[in-house]
């Protein structure tokens, strides 16, 4: 008894379970970084444009810079809904999609010449790009 | 011993209970749920009854305003005109969730726990519209909607069940007005 209490109070323990204690908090901290994000002019669709949608043949896994990744479902529908300089922007029919950081973004798809160049955030009005366009298999026309 | 086991427990129950949400269940209030009005959408914020965290809740903020509670098995919604919102909880940090909302459009924010340094974080996320119906029939309305919005719903659906054949008012058509018991 009195020699665990010896070991208790050992500096070096000490030092050690304290070194443990804020390695561990900071670890679930998950001090997740910021989403990156740059300003977006975007240009929404005319109201009585028809209708352009595209689906994905094959699901694709992003990985974003925040550690997070996200999987775009073979099979899943998106509607045209805007343009930016970095491509055309799609809408997830159904499910809703989200990115994610440090907080979470409602996103659209951002796709270039059948790439995904990154997401548009249409509660910031602003972009995140990839670092990397990620090439689409596509049906329908982008 | 036996005191110390009651008191713990006590205090254990009282503390897994106490962030339960407690009023009308979805499917009692419903129909009393006013319709959209013309340029604005729907927010629904809920939290599933789920034991884990119960006792952690927490303020919900959309676009800096207090509108609600995140409280296990509780939900509640706010309309809004159409535009750009971000959605904010707070306990030993922010978490927060921008979406944007368009005229006529539901959406279903869900509220959750996760693990957090010394408490935990209530972290808010988008859910698929059919999964965010099936878990609300489960909870109950933690929300405050107006007395008139109610009664004058529930009037409107009471005239086009049984209209009066006589057109006079009748007790059962002033139903709507009595608060619920």
């Amino acid at each position: 008894m009195l020699n665990n209490f010896a070991n208790f109070c050992n500096p070096l323990l000490m030092r050690r379970s304290l070194f443990l204690v804020i390695a561990v908090s900071l670890y679930i901290a998950g001090c997740a970084p910021m989403i990156p994000r740059v300003h977006a002019a975007f240009a929404s669709i005319p109201d009585q444009t028809p209708e352009t949608r595209i689906q994905l043949i094959q699901s694709v896994d992003v990985r974003l810079s925040t550690g997070y990744s996200r999987k775009l479902e073979a099979g899943s529908i998106w509607r045209l809904t805007g343009h930016l300089p970095q491509g055309r922007v799609y809408r997830s029919i159904g499910a809703p999609f989200t990115i994610e950081g440090a907080q979470v973004h409602e996103a659209y798809l951002v796709v270039y010449d059948g790439s995904l160049t990154g997401f548009y955030l249409p509660g910031e009005h602003m972009m995140s790009p990839l670092s990397t366009p990620i090439p689409l298999s596509i049906k329908g026309n982008t | 011993m036996k005191l110390f086991r009651a008191i713990f427990g006590g205090i254990a129950f009282a503390l897994l209970t106490s962030g339960c949400a407690s009023g009308v269940p979805y499917a009692s209030m419903v129909s009393s749920i006013p319709p959209l009005k013309d340029g604005e959408g729907r927010i629904f914020f809920f939290r599933s009854g789920s034991m884990v965290g119960a006792a952690v809740t927490s303020d919900i903020q959309l676009n800096g305003e207090i509108v609600g509670k995140s409280q296990s098995g509780g939900f509640f919604f706010v309309d809004r005109p159409a535009g750009s919102y971000t959605a904010a909880t707070s306990t030993e940090v922010e978490k927060s969730l921008s979406f944007a909302l368009d005229s006529g459009e539901i959406k279903y924010v869900r509220s959750s726990i996760s693990m957090g340094v010394l408490v935990g974080r209530v972290v808010l996320e988008l859910e698929a519209p059919e999964s965010a119906r099936n878990e609300l029939a489960d909870l109950k309305f933690t929300g405050h909607l107006s007395r008139s919005a109610v009664a004058r719903n529930t009037m409107a659906t009471t005239a086009k069940a049984s209209p009066s054949p006589t057109g006079k008012v009748t007790l059962d058509d002033l139903r709507g007005l009595l608060p619920a018991k």
